[in-house]
């Protein structure tokens, strides 16, 4: 007895510990993975389309990697391994990028994968219409794609980027077969006609129900960190869609789906309430930006400085957090989200919920007078900022936190909070024509750094703030063009410094997360490494 | 004879055009272009757009885009759907049989239980409940109805599963949440053309010959109070494809009204005109059922049509 207790301390300290560091990535540990089986899950969204080249939609990435794979891949260090690459050189001048390809890998229609279809894949953006955004933004600085031999593939580049890399790791850089490129019917839809490497092969589709994967068996080339290796342990696997919360989590209780993802604040008790269920319920923090409030700097109020920081100092972020997420959700202090690499840990708790400062600087800036409803006033002109929120791509209950937010700028401060939630066209209309004075964003790129440069370069092509200054665009050049991390992290510190707290451009609100819940007897779940969402079924397996 | 046909073929032809020329002019009114929507929160940049323009063809004055659309939709080429990337018409042609056997199943279940319903429930107490179940049920969100079936039948007592359209069992749920506001409203109808066939001086004659209550309600009142319940049959046709929208997202059903939903969000032209289109071709057929009908419960009506 003597022995064990310590003994058993320094485990529980250890699971702890591991759990911590990983991030939850193993909630259900039900003793050694068995193959075989099949598993349904129910998931949130339906991808619009099949194709990983057209990807547009961070809930659809964890069907992506079933079927295919990309270059490189991430570890949980937000660093970059080989994948279908053995390794890669870049060039002293950074604008040559050297790929070794794995010489063992074919596509599940029995094309062989090599440099020829690299080049087949990158050359496919080139086609007029194919996908105009990744080309504009992620292929912006690729002049061509050279086979030097059957295993050997050079990008050209116009002038250092190194988000090239980036790129070859994402879905929209993931390895689709040659000649599915050039037979499939519905190419931009993808579905079962395009073949991939993956570890498993999608032959069913039905819209607006299911799509279901079986195992690819020959599948013989994991990247080295994925855990195991040969073929993935699940026969095959259907993802259902469920696009009610309620629903989704009713079918896990009652055991017709095995896990879900998606699962909101209010249904968590549901789930972890309840052990006679057996259910186990897990968190991965998603990559890129965090979910923020851009002030839109081009006209009045935010046009003035002491406006934004008033704004910032009126919003107690952990009060509201709180109300409408139940403490699931983590705060996010910079632009970045927590998990980056480049993610600035200094900033935090370095403003935010001063209501008495909020309202000596509205003071300051002019805003003395209050109307009848309480709100402050300048010449007559109240002080109104307007939100406008796009209805489809509201999720997380982004509407909700607005209204605490609303309520509680104007209890602290007499600032008027207009929330507006309306259809895709009305949205894109209000920020072309810059009626609104709030934006509110996140983004799930890999590498913070995409996002910021299309966040807050003066050019970038959701710059939503206006705010323009040629030495933040040109540190944000140099965390794109630079090669070494150390010196993209310096950058980056610069960069968030800058926003957050000289320019008090951004109100950082929450860090993203994905949520998955599942039967006890589903083993290998977890989050991508890095991206921090549901990572693909390769892991997954059914204890029997 | 054949006049009547041709006549009513021509005007349903009309009946679509205008339908189609209506949801057109509504899609371009609608506050920010096709281009917008295509961009949805992705890269906004001129070379972008200037590909997604040259891709759809957008560039075209809105005219020349309507009578181009009119002229292929003619030939039966219903254009690609913008968002899914596919023709529109193999989209519709997936999605649409899960959506018709819903839809029926619904109809045929909210028929008959609102022909039992008015039937059975005769006595002033029993109408009563009834009646006001038949209310609140009609005035009840579907989607709460779905909700609560779910919560009860498939996670409670996992009789019926809870989503999509691999079985019979599967069809269950949804089509009694989508029947029973249909069979609120028809039993509601029915009744009261019960009421008012049983007053007529023809349900005392029948009574008089000696014919048992029952025998007058079914044999011949039910005749006279089907007229004003075949013609809200084309308000069923609605309901039925507004309610598949909520239907089908409870459920995980696949079928039309999830692909609606989706284009209109986003502002998907073809597959929202091939939508109203189909839902306009098959209004015109439902009445003109109506109005065959009529001459088949009513005998008086043939004599005065001919």
């Amino acid at each position: 007895m003597r022995h064990t207790r310590p003994a058993a301390v320094v485990l529980a300290l250890t699971l702890l510990l591991t759990a911590c560091s990983s991030g939850g990535q193993q909630p259900a540990a039900v003793g050694r993975p068995v193959s075989g089986g099949s598993l349904t899950w129910a998931v949130e969204i339906e991808p619009i389309t099949f194709n990983p080249h057209q990807y547009a939609q961070a809930k659809a990435r964890l069907l992506v990697w079933n079927t295919f794979e990309a270059l490189l891949g991430h570890d949980s260090q937000g660093g970059l391994v080989p994948w279908l690459s053995t390794g890669h050189q870049v060039s002293a001048d950074g604008m040559t990028y050297t790929f070794a390809l794995r010489t063992d890998v074919t596509f599940t229609d029995g094309t062989k994968f090599d440099a020829a279809a690299v080049k087949a894949n990158i050359d496919q953006f080139f086609v007029e219409g194919y996908n105009p955004a990744v080309l504009a933004v992620q292929l912006r600085n690729l002049d061509r794609v050279e086979v030097v031999d059957p295993a050997t593939v050079a990008f050209h580049l116009r002038q250092p980027d190194v988000l090239l890399l980036d790129f070859l790791s994402s879905p929209q850089g993931a390895q689709v077969s040659p000649k599915s490129l050039k037979e499939a019917k519905n190419l931009k839809a993808g579905g079962p006609e395009l073949a991939g490497t993956g570890p498993f092969i999608l032959d069913r589709y039905t819209a607006g129900q299911e799509v279901h994967f079986t195992k690819n068996a020959a599948y013989n080339w994991a990247p080295a960190n994925a855990g195991h290796s040969g073929a993935a342990y699940l026969d095959e696997i259907t993802y259902r869609f469920l696009k009610e919360s309620s629903v989704r989590v009713g079918a896990l209780t009652s055991g017709q789906v095995q896990v879900i993802e998606g699962v909101p604040a209010t249904d968590e008790p549901l789930i972890t309430a309840n052990p006679q269920l057996s259910l186990s319920l897990s968190r991965g923090l998603n990559s890129g930006s965090a979910y923020s409030y851009y002030f839109n700097t081009t006209h009045a109020p935010f046009d003035d400085i002491r406006v934004r920081r008033a704004f910032r100092e009126a919003v107690d972020v952990d009060a509201v957090l709180t109300g409408v997420y139940r403490g699931s959700a983590t705060r996010a202090w910079s632009v970045i989200g927590p998990t980056s690499p480049f993610y600035d840990k200094t900033l935090e708790k370095t403003y935010g919920g001063d209501a008495a400062e909020a309202n000596k600087l509205l003071d300051e800036a002019g805003w003395t007078a209050r109307d009848a409803d309480g709100f402050r006033t300048k010449d007559g002109k109240r002080l109104t900022v307007r939100l406008v929120q796009s209805a489809p791509f509201v999720r997380d209950r982004r509407d909700v936190l607005a209204q605490a937010v609303q309520a509680q700028v104007k209890q602290s401060a007499g600032i008027d909070l207009n929330i507006a939630v309306v259809d895709q066209g009305t949205a894109t209309q209000a920020l072309a024509d810059g009626q609104y004075e709030v934006f509110d964003n996140s983004r799930a790129d890999t590498d913070a750094g995409a996002a910021l440069n299309l966040l807050l370069h003066s050019g970038g092509a959701i710059n939503r703030t206006g705010f323009t200054d040629p030495a933040l665009d040109k540190l944000l050049e140099q965390g794109r063009a630079g090669t070494d991390q150390a010196q993209r992290q310096a950058v980056y510190q610069r960069v968030q410094k800058l926003a957050i707290t000289d320019q008090a451009l951004i109100l950082p609100l929450y860090a993203p997360a994905d949520q998955i819940a599942a039967s006890r007897a589903v083993g290998g779940l977890g989050f991508e490494p890095t991206a921090g969402v549901p990572g693909s079924a390769y892991h997954l397996w059914v204890s029997k | 004879m054949t006049r009547a046909i041709a006549r009513r073929i021509a005007s349903g032809a009309v009946v679509l055009w205008a339908a189609a020329t209506a949801a057109y002019l509504a899609l371009l009114a609608a506050p920010g272009d096709i281009v917008d929507s295509l961009i949805g929160d992705g890269a906004d940049t001129p070379q972008v757009r200037a590909q997604i323009i040259a891709e759809w063809n957008l560039d075209r004055p809105a005219v020349v885009q309507y009578l181009d659309y009119l002229w292929r939709a003619a030939q039966g080429d219903l254009g690609r759907s913008y968002l899914l990337q596919r023709p529109v018409g193999e989209v519709i042609g997936d999605q649409l049989p899960p959506t018709l056997r819903l839809a029926v199943a619904a109809a045929a279940f909210g028929v008959v239980l609102a022909l039992v319903l008015a039937v059975t429930t005769r006595r002033r107490w029993v109408r009563g409940v009834s009646s006001t179940a038949e209310l609140i049920i009609v005035s009840t969100p579907p989607f709460l109805i779905g909700i609560v079936l779910l919560s009860v039948f498939s996670f409670r007592f996992g009789i019926f599963p809870v989503s999509g359209d691999q079985s019979w069992a599967a069809l269950v749920l949804p089509a009694v949440t989508l029947g029973l506001p249909i069979a609120g409203v028809l039993a509601q109808v029915l009744r009261d053309g019960l009421d008012r066939a049983l007053d007529e001086p023809f349900a005392v004659t029948a009574r008089a010959r000696g014919l048992t209550e029952r025998a007058v309600l079914v044999r011949h009142a039910l005749r006279h109070a089907l007229i004003p319940a075949v013609t809200v049959l084309g308000w069923l046709t609605g309901v039925l494809l507004g309610g598949a929208v909520i239907i089908e997202q409870v459920f995980g059903r696949p079928g039309l009204g999830q692909v609606t939903l989706q284009a209109v969000g986003n502002g998907d032209m073809p597959v929202v005109l091939a939508v109203v289109v189909l839902a306009a071709a098959v209004f015109v057929v439902i009445n003109t059922a109506a109005d065959l009908a009529y001459l088949l419960i009513d005998p008086r009506l043939r004599r005065t049509t001919s």
